[in-house]
């Protein structure tokens, strides 16, 4: 695990955002987020139900349109620069947000094209072979578990080698097998420097162990941070660890 | 469920038919909250209804209805019956689905299917009376259309229910895409992607909106057409093949809408733009759209070689070009709100 988070390309971090205020309608989601991710670190997002975190993963993705504040990945601000700030980003959406009249093979192809890419990466196929995706390639993804649409969504995210992996309950349905497949996956990625990755999460095993650093989104605003360190003591601890320090910070902070 | 507990407003006897309070609950919903919405959609259809009316066919297609009540019957019942049939097969494979499913009260299959077969017939007697009282009908005429529509709509939903799926208590109906079927994959898929397969989604969602098996509701309607006219044969063979024809075309372009929202929010995160995502999006189902119209077009050929090339020829390009036209406006409306490619209006 790399506790140094490196710079991203040209100076600028993965992922940077500033006062970010956003919300449906009259209801106010986030009111003033502040995050920056650099190249080579995995961000774990923590928080309760309805605390804002889908709607930041949102607003990054560029499906919400925030109210105030601004986003940056890899330095292209995404108002004014979206497709160059997409280009930088691998996006897992949520699984009953993908296609059921398309097969496995028939997603990963239109998204590669999407994304404007020549040929779908080696390392997602290789991906696919060790979640035992493979066989299911050829069937409509309407027919598909919760943790097979899972598997797609994370491949999906992968493609095309973004700067920036965004995640959000990407552990939900996995088998335990392909759950450590996948964190393997992404630490390698990150600790090679070749991507940031953002997960908006409820497993804690996962932040103990694999992640960088993790945020609490409470409120629609970023309520306690933990350093790589304070993460390596928590998990030190004997007994509830992280889990405890959790509660506590949402009492204290409500 | 108890009735205690029951909503405010919700009639105490659908206490135990939750299905149907439900349904009630989210139409009263949609009311409060979208209700000038709402009102405005229905003066909009109101509207169109009148322009339709105003246009200078409709008087003459109301008035041939008129003279021909057997096809009229036959035309009717076709359309009852596909939704009665469709509207059996969304019951059957909620059963499965539906939060509602595990618990033990009936389902009240029968009384939706019924109360939807009444809406649709008060409808068109509405319509029928607006046709009356802007003077497209006379009283006789009217009267004798809505005696066909009575009838058509009761021997459709007969029809429809019985070569439907069965409402067996438990009995869950087929997934959508049971009904769709996997088109081989192009051999360059991983090395050279390309958008090509995404505008499959529309036509398979096409095909489950047309199932193949409603075509036994427009054979039942065929054989039921009496014989003894002069040419009753031709005539049943045109109303079902022109039933079939029209209901795949309408497939196609209702799919093509109601997907592209989807579509557009699963590729937001992408850099796809906005005319390659229309592109990619509607040429299949326009393409399989302007082949049923050319098969069309050419068995009508054996009746009028000359009428069926000109009127036939613009009739289809007017209605690839009209769903193509809708299809892409809901793909841009899509776009702007998930922010697909840089289509997006900031705040």
């Amino acid at each position: 695990m790399t506790s140094s988070a490196q710079v991203g390309e040209g100076g600028a971090p993965a992922l940077q955002v500033r006062s970010l205020h956003a919300g449906y309608d009259k209801l106010v989601v986030l009111s003033g987020v502040d995050l920056e991710i650099s190249r080579g670190e995995w961000l774990a997002l923590l928080g309760p139900n309805a605390s804002g975190k889908t709607t930041l993963l949102h607003c990054i993705a560029g499906m919400l349109v925030p109210s105030a504040g601004g986003i940056a990945i890899c330095g292209c601000p995404l108002r004014q620069d979206a497709m160059g700030a997409k280009r930088q980003l691998g996006f897992g959406c949520a699984p009953e947000a993908l296609p059921g009249l398309l097969t496995g093979r028939q997603c990963l192809e239109v998204y590669a094209a999407a994304k404007g890419l020549a040929a779908i990466d080696a390392d997602v196929l290789e991906l696919a072979g060790q979640f035992a995706f493979t066989d299911m390639l050829d069937r409509f993804v309407g027919s598909y578990s919760l943790g097979t649409r899972q598997k797609l969504a994370v491949l999906l995210a992968l493609l095309g080698e973004p700067a920036l992996v965004v995640l959000d309950e990407a552990f939900n349905g996995l088998d335990p097998a392909s759950a450590l497949v996948l964190k393997r996956h992404l630490r390698s990625r990150v600790s090679a420097g070749r991507c940031a990755v953002l997960l908006a999460t409820h497993a804690l095993d996962v932040v103990e162990r694999y992640s960088d650093r993790a945020v609490l989104l409470l409120g629609g605003r970023i309520a306690r941070q933990w350093s790589g360190q304070e993460l390596a003591a928590l998990r030190a601890m004997p007994g509830e660890g992280l889990e405890a320090a959790l509660a506590a910070a949402c009492v204290g902070t409500t | 469920m108890q009735a205690g507990s029951l909503p405010a407003g919700i009639p105490r006897r659908l206490a135990r038919r939750p299905h149907l309070a439900v349904a009630l609950l989210r139409w009263r919903n949609a009311y409060r909250l979208n209700r000038p919405r709402l009102l405005g959609g229905a003066a909009l259809v109101l509207a169109l209804a009148l322009a339709v009316l105003a246009a200078p066919p409709a008087a003459a297609v109301l008035h041939w209805l008129a003279r021909h009540p057997v096809v009229t019957l036959a035309i009717v019942a076709c359309l009852f019956g596909l939704s009665v049939m469709r509207r059996q097969e969304r019951i059957q494979s909620e059963a499965a689905t539906s939060w509602l499913a595990a618990l033990p009260v009936p389902r009240s299959s029968i009384a939706r299917l019924v109360l939807g077969t009444v809406a649709r017939l008060l409808a068109a007697i509405v319509f029928l009376g607006l046709a009356r009282a802007v003077g497209r009908l006379a009283a006789t005429e009217a009267w004798r259309l809505f005696c066909m529509v009575a009838a058509g709509a009761l021997a459709g939903t007969l029809a429809g229910a019985l070569t439907g799926l069965p409402l067996r208590a438990g009995a869950a109906g087929s997934p959508g895409w049971h009904y769709a079927s996997v088109r081989r994959a192009r051999s360059r898929w991983a090395t050279a992607p390309a958008l090509t397969p995404l505008s499959y989604w529309p036509v398979a969602q096409g095909r489950i909106f047309s199932r193949p098996k409603t075509s036994r509701v427009v054979l039942f309607a065929l054989l039921a057409i009496p014989a003894g006219r002069r040419d009753p044969g031709e005539v049943a063979l045109a109303v079902a093949a022109g039933c079939l024809t029209a209901f795949t075309l309408v497939s196609l372009s209702t799919a093509a809408v109601r997907t592209a929202g989807d579509a557009a929010r699963w590729l937001a995160p992408t850099t796809l733009r906005l005319r390659t995502f229309i592109a990619a999006f509607i040429w299949a189902g326009a393409v399989k759209q302007a082949a049923v119209l050319a098969v069309v077009i050419f068995l009508a050929c054996a009746v009028d070689y000359a009428a069926a090339l000109r009127d036939g020829a613009a009739l289809a390009a007017a209605y690839v070009a009209l769903s193509c036209a809708a299809a892409a406006a809901a793909c841009a409306r899509a776009s702007r709100r998930v922010g697909l490619g840089a289509a997006r209006r900031g705040p």
